[in-house]
Formats: C-alpha cells, structure tokens, sequence
C-alpha cells in the first residue's frame, strides 16, 4: 500500500505546502499569532511595568488612644494577611487621608473609633464595592480584633486570646479520590495539559477546515479531473493531509516558539524594564522528550484522522461555500473531543476517561491529558496508539472512495444516501 | 495495437448515459468522436481513463484491460479547464509532470519547447491566472502530453480558441499523430473532423449510431454530391432540367451553381453528359462525398452545432449531477 502511494503523495504534499506557506494570509495570520504568543508570554512582565500589580494601600486611624491600640492591631493583621495584596498604616491626619482617597492615592481609609456601649465600630471610606477584596479583608481583620477586644473586656487573660485565634483543624475529603488536588489545579502541570487540548483543537478545527477548503477549491477550479486521471485518490488525499498538515504544523512551531522565546526571555526583559531580576514566573515543568515523543505521535495521529475524513467531506461539495455545512458532522466531533478533554482534566484516571482514550477520535485528547495529569501505563499508550493509526487506514480507505466518487460530482449536494451508494457501488 | 472500447454500458440511477458502445482507435491515427453534449462523448472518456467505471463492457489497451495499464498511458485534456491559478506556468505544468514521474529537469525542457512552439515563451514564469483562457488550454494541453502518454484523449479540444490557436493546435495534433500516439477527441466542429479524422464515431442519446472510416461513412449515405455552374446561364435557373434525370435531387440553389444529390447507381459523370449535350458551356463539376455535417444531421436529426447549445450547460450536469437527482 505505500509502495503504491509515493512519490506521487509526496508530490501532491509539497504543491499543498509551498502554496500555503507561501500565501500571503498564512505569513500574515502566523506573524500576528506568533507576536500575540510573545506577547502572552511577556504579559508578566508587562503587568509589573504598569503597576497593575502594585499592592492595595489601606490608611488606618484611630481617634481616641483606645482606639489607636484597636487600629494597631487592625494593621498587623492586614499586613500578615497572605495573598491580601494589602499594605496598611496608621495615620495622623484623617481628613487629609480622605481627600487621597478621593483623588486614587489611596485605596481605603478605615476610621477606628469606640461607641457608647463600648464596643468598636469600623469605617471604611473607599472607591471600592462591596464584593471588593480590600473590603472582603478589612471586614475579616475587623471582626477579629472587635472580638478580641470583647474577649478582654469580658475578662478573658489577653495571652488566651491568641490561643482562641489559632488556626481550626479542616481538611477536605473529596468524592472522587481521582480528582486533582484543587491546589495543583493551577499549576503548571494543569496549564500544560490545557495547552495541550487547545492546541490539539485548533489544529484539528483549523487545518483540518484547510484541507477540506483545498480540496473543494480543486474541484471547484475543475483542476480535480487532471488530478484523478494522473494520481489515485489515496496519494491524493494523503498528500493533502500531509500538505495542509506540514503547513499547518510550521505555524504551530511558529508560534508556540515565539511563545517559549517570550518565557525565557521574561527574566530579562524585567530586568531591563523593571530593573530588577525575576525568574520566569511560569516554569514549563513536566516537559520531556519522552512526553514530547507521545503527544507528537498522537497529534500528527489526530490530525491526520480528522483531516482525512474532512478531505472527503471537501470532495462533495460543489462549492467553496458549502464546505462550512458540509464539514458540520466533523467541527461536532472534534467539539466532542475537546469538551471530553475539558472534563477529563480534572478526573484524568476517571474509568470514562481510560475508556475514551483508547478511541480513535478521542485518544489525541485524552491520551497526552492521561500523560500530564494522571496515571497511564505504557501498555495503555501503546494500545491506544496503534488503535489510532487502523482509525486513520481505516479513514484513509473511507475517504478515498468518497473522494472518488464525490470529485466528479457537480449540481446539488449528495445526501448521505447518495454517498453511501456510491462508495458502494465501486466508483 | 489499439484501444478498444467493447459494448460498454454505463447507467446513472435510472439513466442510461452508454447503451453497448463500441469503438476502436487506432496508433498514428486521430479518432473522431462526435455527438451532442449529453450524448454520452464525455461518460465515454471517463470509463476509458478509468476515472468511472462501466456497468458492463470492457476497455482494452494493446490487449490489456484499461484497470491494468499504468496511468502513464493516458493523456487527457478535459472539458472543464481547470488549472492551479496561483501557480506559474512553469511550476504547474512540472506539477502534473512530478505526477506521472517524469524528472523537473526533463519536463522544464520539454516545457520551454512547446512554449516556444505555441508562441508564448514568455508566459514561463507568470502565474497561470493571468493568461488568456486560449493560452491557459494551450498549457492544459501541454499538461495533458508532457509525460508522452500512447493515448491522448481530448474533450473539445479546439473549443474558445481563436483561428490562429486553432491552427497551432492542429499543427500539435498531427505532430503527435506522427509521433505514433493514439488521439481521440471530441467536437461539434465538423470541418476539424473532415481535416484531422480517419475515422469516427458518432454517439446520440448513449448509442452508437455510425462508426468507421470518414469516407465509408460518408458512402454508406448512398448518395454522392455534385456541384455544377455553368457559363451563359442566367443565374441557376437555366439547369432546372438537372432534376429530371432519375436518381438526382436538387439539394441547393446557389447564387452561381446547384447543388445536387446523386443516389448511388446513378453515374455522377452522366449529369456531365447531358449538360454537355445540350450544349451548356459547364465552368464547375465537382463530385463529393456527403459532407459529416450531413452525415450528422441524417443520422441525428439536427445538426451538432444546434445540438451543442441547445445542451450547453446541463450537458456537464447530465454526465455528472443525475447519480444525485434520481
């Protein structure tokens, strides 16, 4: 069978990439994706350099000297708030505090002062709503000194106080002992295996559109009944995929190469900008060759499944315009894929999950999520993979009858019926 | 030696586009193949090119049933032009080369020789798009012989071409018959036919209705055409007694001679005669044979050219679209 399919697949794969690569939409759209990588990349940076991470100033006054020791313990605990992003301070002057305030300077000023039944009140004059976390926090440290304070007028030795205040043992037990720790949800290892599914999507939404686009453009441009009359429909449709993948997979590394120059450029370009050394906020961690190996395999697997069947879906179409309805049944499944992938990334050893990820259509997902995020055995891989690569003979064989049938057709669009009788019916 | 095509029959749905189509082409000899659009000319093509295939029949090249011979074999130019239209010249016609295995290096020559012999070197390294459609079929053509295919199949070849392109084309046509290549085409142009054609087939409605050498088609009319003018005669008028000898038909009055029909059986030298015996002074005798216009039209009912534009555009829809309307 690959005697039979090359060199002329070959052929057909260079003419499919140089045209593409050469376009002046593909260097424009790569060029624009690549800057917006970089600059994602850079966005770190980027938000230190105009401040927007420059913590909350809270300005804190107590009137009567009762107070003052009321608000003193208001600021040490705003100040040992972590992730806060809170700074506060006593002030003297409340008056001038309100106008800086006012004018930004400020983002809050709490006003500390006693009632008449002896209890503390707390006010606070800010710009903020009240879903705020600067109101969030205030409201918390307020509540914990007015009750340490009720707690010493009620008599209570001020050194229990402290013990009071210590930390309650909590922990949580999830359902699902599979689900991923919520901490870990947001680590890098997470923010890979997300990379992942996007990019696996993308690929096969957008290059596998490409490839149905060309080959309705063949059609449509009456170049088709040359190609059939020199070429089988196999090398055809090979040599497309190949084609519309190689290009495709050029913007990929494009892009998601100007995205990692970006990262490993973050800790000097602060450095340069702010003046100071950071080291890459984002660590690719859990990146290795060996894993790179595997999502390569079941990416170029993937797309090369997915773009197959849209190759023949682009061979029925009349029109250019009719490949966007026609090619709807696969946008569904790759839509599918992803949502699945979506779901699996919190339960990656879930038993759907390893079920799934032996199927074809699914396996690209699931298979590099499985890798990242959870447990998956070698045997598992290889199953899958091997799985995978019958899925797209099995699409390539699929397809070529299509396409053989559905090149020569002009006029309306075939049904689903018209096509199954004429992969049927041997051309 | 030949390509033979053996009661091939091909059905669409309930359609049937070939009923029992037989035909032969022979090496160093260009082949006719006539009929109305929708007649079955273009479903014809496909099946010997193996791009559809027959209900029943076979296609044989030299013997060998048309599945088993390499795709090498065959040069086709379709109908429905169509090229990359973002590519040069060059790079298109290396393309379709790199198909059939032909190496860039010979194909860039072969190329740069037929440009220069269809007068436009020039177009080497322009995008096909900007072309004129009469230049852009030249390099279809080009396209179709590059890999120096037996068998060139060719569907309306001379088709939107200017006089001068017409001209250039035939020139390629007869170059490649003596190149001992098998050339069949297509065409409702019946003077091309007249001028290039040993032998023809004439397809309506899916069925073979005439096959065979140009002249014996033409005799097996049963009728000879004679053209006759003579001098001191005002107008035509003066020969009206041409009509009453036995086995000749007044066919058309022109405006200085009369053409006429002569049955088979009837001498045509004997209308010579009797004009020189009554002493009429005779500037023009010419004995023909019924022209493939007649032939076509007898065997039809209409003539191609009314045929053709009366099936223009759904002629395409008829031999590919009606899998799909039934």
């Amino acid at each position: 069978m690959i005697g039979g399919l090359f060199p002329n697949a070959w052929t057909v794969a260079v003419r499919e990439f140089r045209l593409r690569v050469r376009s002046r939409v593909f260097q424009v759209v790569t060029l624009i994706l690549a800057l917006i990588g970089v600059a994602l990349a850079l966005l770190p940076v980027g938000v230190s350099a105009l401040g927007f991470d420059q913590p909350s100033s809270v300005a804190v006054f107590g009137a009567e000297p009762d107070a003052k020791v009321a608000a003193d313990g208001l600021v040490a605990i705003l100040n040992g708030m972590e992730h806060s992003g809170l700074e506060a301070e006593i002030i003297a002057d409340a008056d001038a505090e309100r106008a800086a305030v006012e004018s930004g300077e400020r983002d809050g000023l709490v006003t500390v002062a006693r009632g008449a039944d002896g209890d503390l009140s707390f006010d606070l004059y800010t710009a903020d709503g009240p879903t705020s976390g600067l109101v969030f926090a205030v409201n918390t440290a307020a509540g914990q000194v007015a009750v340490a304070d009720r707690l010493e007028r009620a008599g209570v030795d001020p050194s229990q106080v402290g013990e009071i205040f210590a930390p309650t043992a909590f922990h949580v037990t999830p359902v699902d002992p599979n689900a991923i720790d919520p901490e870990e949800n947001f680590g890098p290892r997470y923010l890979l295996a997300t990379a992942l599914v996007i990019l696996m999507f993308m690929a096969v939404i957008t290059y596998g559109q490409w490839v149905a686009t060309s080959v309705a453009e063949e059609k449509a441009s009456r170049v088709m009944e040359l190609l059939i009359t020199a070429a089988t429909p196999r090398q055809l449709l090979l040599g497309k995929v190949m084609g519309a993948g190689g290009a495709g997979l050029t913007q990929y590394v494009v892009v998601v190469g100007a995205a990692l120059g970006g990262l490993v450029l973050q800790g000097p370009v602060a450095e340069l900008v702010l003046g100071e050394a950071s080291g890459p906020s984002l660590e690719v961690q859990g990146l290795n060759p060996g894993l790179l190996a595997v999502v390569g395999l079941f990416f170029i697997g993937g797309f090369g499944l997915y773009a197959t069947l849209y190759a023949a879906l682009g061979s029925t179409a009349s029109r250019q315009e009719e490949v966007q309805n026609i090619t709807g049944p696969m946008i569904l499944v790759g839509v599918a894929g992803y949502f699945a992938a979506f779901t699996a990334l919190n339960v990656p050893d879930a038993e759907w999950v390893r079920a799934l990820s032996f199927v074809p259509f699914f396996s690209p997902y699931l298979v590099p999520i499985r890798l990242v995020l959870g447990q998956i055995q070698p045997w598992e891989i290889g199953v899958a993979l091997i799985l995978l690569l019958v899925g797209v003979a099995v699409a390539l064989w699929v397809a070529a009858r299509i396409y053989s049938a559905g090149v020569l057709l002009y006029g309306q669009r075939p049904g689903v019926r018209a096509v199954w009788r004429a992969v049927r019916v041997n051309r | 030696m030949t390509l033979v095509v053996d009661t091939v029959t091909k059905r669409f749905g309930e359609i049937v586009a070939l009923d029992g189509v037989s035909f032969s082409a022979e090496p160093g000899r260009i082949f006719g193949l006539l009929g109305a659009n929708g007649a079955g000319k273009t479903t014809s093509m496909r099946i010997v090119l193996d791009i559809l295939r027959a209900d029943s029949g076979t296609v044989t090249w030299q013997g060998r049933a048309n599945t088993e011979v390499p795709r090498k074999t065959w040069g086709y130019l379709p109908e429905e032009r169509g090229l990359y239209m973002q590519m040069t010249v060059m790079e298109v016609l290396r393309f379709f080369a790199a198909l059939y295995g032909v190496p860039a290096r010979e194909a860039t020559a072969d190329v740069e020789d037929w440009l220069e012999r269809f007068r436009i070197p020039d177009y080497r390294d322009r995008k096909v798009q900007e072309l004129s459609k009469g230049n852009q079929q030249k390099i279809q053509f080009i396209a179709a012989i590059l890999h120096d295919p037996d068998v060139l199949i060719m569907d309306e070849p001379f088709s939107g071409l200017d006089p001068v392109n017409v001209q250039l084309l035939k020139e390629a046509f007869l170059e490649m018959r003596g190149r001992g290549k098998a050339l069949i085409f297509s065409t409702h142009q019946m003077e091309t036919v007249e001028e290039l054609c040993e032998s023809i087939v004439i397809i309506d409605r899916g069925r073979v209705v005439v096959a065979g050498h140009v002249r014996d088609v033409k005799r097996a009319m049963g009728r000879q055409v004679v053209r006759l003018a003579a001098d001191g005669v005002d107008g035509t008028d003066g020969l009206a007694w041409v009509e009453q000898i036995p086995g000749v038909s007044l066919t058309r009055r022109g405006e200085d001679y009369l053409e006429l029909h002569v049955r088979t059986g009837t001498d045509p030298a004997s209308l010579l005669r009797a004009a020189l015996e009554r002493g009429e002074r005779v500037t023009r005798f010419e004995i023909t044979d019924p022209s493939l216009e007649e032939v076509f039209i007898e065997h039809v009912g209409r003539p191609a050219e009314v045929a053709e534009e009366r099936h223009l555009a759904p002629g395409q829809a008829r031999d590919d679209g009606r899998e799909w309307t039934s």
